[in-house]
């Protein structure tokens, strides 16, 4: 196979998170709580909830492992539909994902929604 | 100078640390420093009566909290922590909890927080699940016979990885954390959900001065997991998976 073992590929170190899922992790639901009720109601602040957090349907999932259990021996078995499934690899779709948590915390995320809904 | 208007406040350091306020806060307002007890409340006035969260606000909240970090031992709160008034933060915040707060300063001084996240590889985990369960290499020749048709034998063939993953994964991130944690003063797992390729995301709290200590163990272990699972970490950060208040019933 192409993949190569590169030593450092393996461990990626940033001295702070920059994804918005990393940033939800460590400040959203962590951190000093004076009283319950101060985050959610005494301003009316719009607080994010679950509903951020990247959730991707086990369907998906499935079919994103079944997709790389058909990349494995795709040199053996070279057909179209293979290298289509190829080329809509996992890593794009849990890119969307994230794009999607992205847009709810933005003014006008309403489209997301809408896409769930008609699921 | 009393703001106008509700505070946010990010974190509470102790006020003989003379600490620099973060260069800029959330809602892009000016942060400043709030005294009493001997503590200092890092604030800044929310503009308006109410606070439309965008991402750069969740990212406006860490940093800040990252730059006192980065002078001295801070206690971060939540994000949108948000109280009343000025005068709000110093009685029910500093003053109220002064004696709590001031215990944690002393207990997380110099504690620093550590992210780490584990996630298998996909193309190597599979592999090696493929080769120990023929069941999944048989399933997956059904689909592909099936062609168009074969859509649920496409789901069967992914529903056994996830179930091969599922079976695998409290133990090696047992391990993994096992390894960490030995270097660490206390751990806080985050859960994980069985269905993805997520080993394990939990945050560790070091001492500042093991930090390389811990970081030498992180490349041990990823290089010995390699190149089935992969690991990211973020840190130093804020202890914020570590501290807490004891909440008035």
């Amino acid at each position: 196979m192409a993949v190569a073992t590169r030593g450092n590929d393996y461990l990626q170190r940033a001295p702070s998170p920059s994804g918005l899922a990393d940033v939800i992790d460590v400040i959203l639901d962590k951190g000093l709580v004076i009283d319950a009720y101060v985050r959610v109601s005494v301003i009316g602040i719009e607080v994010l909830t679950i509903d951020a957090r990247i959730v991707i349907a086990s369907v998906d999932t499935y079919l994103r492992f079944a997709e790389a259990v058909n990349r494995l021996d795709l040199t053996q078995t070279e057909t179209a539909g293979l290298a289509e499934l190829r080329d809509g690899g996992g890593g794009e779709k849990a890119k969307g994902a994230i794009e999607g948590a992205k847009e709810k915390l933005t003014p006008g995320g309403g489209k997301d929604k809408q896409k769930e809904k008609s699921r | 100078m009393t703001g106008e208007g509700p505070i946010y406040v990010y974190g509470v350091v102790s006020s003989g640390a003379d600490v620099a306020p973060p260069t800029s806060g959330v809602a892009d307002a000016a942060t400043r420093l709030v005294e009493s007890n001997g503590l200092a409340a890092v604030v800044s006035t929310v503009p308006g009566d109410r606070l439309r969260v965008r991402r750069r606000d969740l990212m406006a909240h860490l940093h800040a909290l990252e730059e006192v970090s980065a002078q001295t031992t801070v206690l971060p709160f939540r994000f949108g922590t948000v109280l009343p008034s000025e005068a709000d933060v110093e009685r029910e915040l500093l003053q109220a909890r002064a004696e709590e707060l001031h215990e944690l300063l002393e207990r997380f001084a110099d504690a620093v927080q550590v992210n780490v996240k584990a996630t298998y590889d996909e193309t190597e985990v599979v592999r090696e699940l493929v080769s120990s369960n023929p069941e999944i290499a048989r399933a997956r020749e059904r689909a592909k016979k099936l062609g168009d048709a074969g859509y649920y034998e496409n789901i069967r063939v992914g529903e056994l990885v996830a179930g091969g993953l599922a079976a695998r994964r409290a133990a090696d991130a047992e391990r993994l954390q096992g390894s960490l944690a030995a270097l660490a003063s206390d751990v806080a797992a985050d859960p994980v959900d069985d269905g993805g390729l997520l080993v394990m995301k939990t945050s560790f709290l070091v001492d500042r001065s093991g930090l390389e200590g811990f970081d030498a163990e992180l490349e041990a272990v990823a290089a010995r997991e390699a190149p089935v699972i992969r690991f990211e970490s973020f840190g130093p950060l804020p202890p914020a998976a570590f501290v807490s208040l004891g909440q008035e019933s």
